[in-house]
């Protein structure tokens, strides 16, 4: 049956898993990667128990009450049944008796019964699939070490008698998301992802399908520290309303990229239409209306001239690009400049690419001028840089997975049980 | 524990004890190796008389001991096909991480579910009789962790026809 | 989770969100449901009319039980001409919505039941041909009931998926639903095995009014003469028989059971994976006061931490 029916593919990120169909062009189900188990809350970073289940002398099910008339809920040793994921879980737990984990932390997976769990309700419960039925694709991060890669393996055949497993690096499925735009050519697995979700930005050169791994660069700025710094900014202004979720309503409506700040600013003063005025219902049901401003170009600035955030990180993103590229070997450079591809929700302000793709060229330009000084009249003949947008940047890597999920080739490169 | 259980592990205990007096020893047929001979079998001098401690039909332990290094066997209770399975899934877990476990073997010596290979470096390494300690402490946890995945099994079974059936009720 | 939906929690969701008078947007969406079942969520014409589109395998077989009254039933004037590559279509129209919030409701979970809905003539089918059957008994003592009422009706089987059926037969005082069923893992045979002895035992053991349900792994007395069924020999094919009595088959609980007896084969291997993955995390705590164990067995790790008398650590350079 495996044979004529849609791939599974599935992105579980850090912050949120992606789950859908391969053929379609935007993932079916997008909800955060937590689960919500019965009992407290791992406590802290390293909480004690990671939620395995309880292992005693005596097996918690014989001494459950049995027979007709007991409530068949309320059995013990059914605990690992009850359990939400997604945005159920953060309702679960808003509520008594449950705790909220996220299973994955900096994209790797750290507590595989969490894990295992999610997949099996994402499975049955939301794409609603026999796994026996489907062949799936799931994505790892960049330098995701093989053990992982086992345990996943282990737990779609094993568990789940999944007809078909593919584990595809993130970064290689956005190159792959990326040829839907019109600018790209040649369909080449050769580039640069710039992947920036919620918690942290990567720079991941890839060559060939093949991620260079010991040039990776992450930056400590992504999605949250916008907000933050949307937050902070409302906050000194003494606006009526400055939380997070307004802090990320503004970020996500408003914010876009400017060709420079100075400029920008004085663009503001001269014309009053810039500045906005955002209304939004407080719960309770107030209604109250915040002055959306400077922010709307200094937010997403913070990845070009990150010291006006942060006092630790400070070198601006194109020059980190620009580093990753120069840190990779020289045969594979002139196609990573060629096609730095963006991916993740944190690389959708307008203008994003055009602005990163202005700087990088600046820096490459004045490297180019400066050897031809160097070498006394010889001439070079420049190198290209382009940074590609395209429309499905949003889910990048789902994206990818769901072209590759539906090629005539996918499932021959799937393993299989016995494979 | 039960009336045979305790003699047998105690004899596993004392028979693993004897046969684990290793020292180094390199290899006499290829030049600068040093294998583990119970593996290599190609020099018989060095290998000494495996010993099957048998507790009954379905249990039994075979150690092959040799010069640098000895072979445990474990042949584990399986009452029934679940069991069975269990057996096999069990051990198919533990191998899959063998390489954390140092002293797993990959594939178990034939007809027994699992095996382990204890070296004299091993032995340099480590406190001998904790070696032994795990050893035997694998052997009770082992049959305990069957038993309950299974009673696990039965009593998930019956809660889940129950809780399909009960809503025609 | 302990039981499956009888809806497609998508197509709930996506009505949900387009109802509640969320900015239009293009859908194009396939996805599947168990079973094979395809559904086509899409806004081919403008975005404010979604049509939903359902393939299912074993469609032809279902017209000939009644399916297409039955989904004519449940989506009269929703009904359009099946999209091409499917098999039946619904449309809605965002902009002629029911006035009535519970209506709207209503509708939503109407369509999210379509895979349910198509499935169900069968059912409905053999429920009233009980009541035919029981109605004609009834004028008769047992012993002299014409042949035709003690042997009661055809049997209908539903190839639904590729390698397992579902045969429905309705005889004066019982329907009688056989699912066939077939593992391809060893693993699951054994666990499947465990499971449904439990199934056939919880009727004498704790739920008295439950359907009685039967295994045997040869086809059962019903099917005998039924095309397509053979008796596979090695055992490999399981018949798993529920026998429905008429307190089941009341007009008041019939849309009940019949949503309900559809998920049994989904349901019955959703728990059966779900136990494999508890199996997994005891094993990986096994595993771990396993490694435990080993590490004991290391001298260094023996040796205690040792602190300086501000609270610092240190180790000493060897």
């Amino acid at each position: 049956m495996a044979s004529h029916t849609p791939a599974v593919v599935m992105d579980n990120g850090t912050g949120f898993s992606k789950l859908g169909f391969a053929g379609n062009d935007s993932p079916s189900f997008v909800f955060p990667t937590a689960i919500a188990t019965k009992g407290a809350a791992a406590g802290g970073a390293g909480g004690s128990g990671s939620g395995r289940p309880a292992v005693g002398n005596k097996p918690s099910y014989l001494t459950g009450g049995a027979g007709p008339g007991g409530h068949l809920g309320m059995k013990r040793g059914q605990e690992d049944l009850d359990f939400f994921i997604g945005d159920e879980a953060l309702a679960a737990a808003n509520g008594p008796g449950y705790g909220l984990h996220y299973p994955i932390r900096h994209g790797q997976i750290e507590n595989w019964d969490h894990m295992e769990r999610f997949w099996s309700n994402s499975i049955f419960k939301y794409l609603r699939v026999e796994p026996e039925d489907h062949h799936f694709l799931l994505t790892e991060p960049p330098l995701n070490p093989p053990e992982n890669r086992e345990n996943t393996a282990e737990i779609m055949f094993e568990s789940f008698n999944c007809a078909g497993l593919y584990i595809a690096v993130q970064a290689v499925l956005a190159l792959a998301a990326s040829w839907t735009s019109s600018k790209v050519s040649d369909r080449s697995l050769t580039g640069t992802v710039i992947d920036s979700g919620d918690g942290v930005t990567h720079v991941i050169p890839v060559a060939e399908g093949y991620v260079i791994g010991s040039s990776i660069k992450s930056i400590p700025i992504a999605g949250r520290d916008i907000t933050y710094f949307v937050q902070s900014l409302l906050r000194d202004r003494g606006e009526p309303d400055s939380s997070l979720k307004t802090a990320g309503e503004i970020k996500e409506e408003y914010c876009y990229v400017c060709p420079d700040i100075v400029k920008e600013y004085s663009r503001f003063d001269r014309d009053s239409s810039r500045f906005i005025k955002h209304e939004i219902t407080q719960p309770g049901g107030k209604k109250v209306t915040i002055d959306v401003g400077y922010e709307r170009f200094l937010a997403p600035e913070i990845f070009f001239n990150p010291e006006i955030y942060s006092s630790d990180f400070l070198t601006p993103l194109p020059t980190v690009v620009d580093g990753v590229i120069q840190s990779s070997p020289i045969d594979v450079r002139r196609g990573l400049y060629k096609n730095i591809v963006l991916s993740g929700g944190s690389t959708l302000y307008k203008d994003f690419g055009r602005r990163l793709q202005r700087d990088i060229k600046h820096l490459v330009d004045a490297r180019i001028r400066a050897s031809e000084a160097k070498s006394g009249g010889a001439k070079s003949g420049g190198l290209e840089v382009q940074v590609i947008s395209h429309k499905r940047q949003r889910h990048g890597p789902w994206f990818g997975g769901s072209l590759l999920g539906q090629t005539p080739e996918f499932r021959s490169y799937c393993h299989t049980k016995a494979g | 524990m039960s009336q045979s259980l305790r003699p047998y592990l105690q004899c596993v205990r004392s028979s693993l004890t004897s046969a684990l007096c290793l020292s180094n020893f390199a290899s006499q047929t290829s030049e600068r190796h040093n294998v583990p001979e119970i593996e290599a079998q190609t020099s018989p001098e060095v290998l000494l008389t495996p010993l099957t401690v048998s507790r009954n039909e379905n249990e039994r332990v075979l150690i092959e001991p040799s010069i640098n290094s000895v072979r445990i066997s474990i042949k584990i209770k399986q009452a029934d096909e679940i069991e069975h399975i269990l057996v096999h899934k069990f051990t198919r877990f533990l191998t899959q991480r063998a390489e954390a476990f140092f002293i797993l073997r990959r594939k178990p010596v034939k007809g027994y579910d699992i095996s382990f290979l204890i070296t004299n470096f091993h032995t340099e390494e480590m406190l001998k009789h904790k070696l032994v300690d795990f050893i035997i402490q694998f052997m009770e946890e082992v049959d305990k962790e069957i038993s309950e995945m299974k009673l696990f099994l039965n009593a998930r079974a019956r809660f889940v026809a129950e809780s399909f059936l009960t809503p025609f009720d | 989770m302990l039981h499956l939906d009888y809806h497609n929690v998508l197509i709930q969701s996506i009505l949900t969100e387009r109802f509640s008078g969320a900015p239009p947007v293009n859908i194009d969406q396939v996805v599947s449901d168990f079973d094979g079942v395809i559904f086509h969520i899409s806004t081919p014409e403008t975005k404010s009319k979604i049509l939903v589109s359902i393939q299912v395998k074993c469609y032809d077989e279902l017209v000939t039980y009644g399916a297409q009254q039955v989904l004519e039933r449940e989506y009269g004037q929703y009904i359009v001409e099946p999209e091409s590559g499917y098999n039946f279509s619904v449309q809605v129209d965002l902009d002629n919505l029911p006035a009535e919030k519970e209506a709207r409701v209503e509708l939503i979970h109407k369509v999210a039941l379509m895979k349910r809905n198509a499935m169900a003539a069968p059912f409905e089918n053999a429920f009233d041909e009980f009541h035919t059957l029981q109605e004609e008994a009834s004028k008769f003592t047992s012993e002299e009931a014409p042949q035709g009422i003690k042997e009661g009706g055809k049997v209908m089987a539903i190839h639904y998926r590729e390698e397992e059926a579902i045969y429905i037969k309705a005889s004066h005082d019982r329907v009688t639903v056989i699912f066939s069923t077939i593992f391809r893992e060893e693993t699951d045979r054994v666990f499947g095995k465990v499971f449904i002895q439990e199934f056939v035992d919880a009727r004498r053991r704790a739920i008295q009014n439950a359907p009685q349900v039967l295994f045997r792994t040869d086809p059962p007395l019903e099917l005998q003469g039924v095309p397509g069924v053979k008796d596979s020999g090695n055992g490999e094919i399981g018949y798993v028989t529920f026998v429905i009595f008429p307190r089941h088959l009341s007009k008041q609980r019939r849309e009940e059971v019949i949503s309900h007896i559809q998920t049994f084969r989904d349901y019955f291997h959703y728990h059966i994976k779900a136990s494999k993955a508890y199996i997994h995390s005891r094993m990986r705590r096994r595993t771990a006061d396993f490694l435990q164990v080993l590490r004991r067995a290391r001298p260094e790790n023996e040796e205690k931490e040792r602190k300086t008398a501000s609270g610092r650590t240190f180790k000493q350079g060897s």
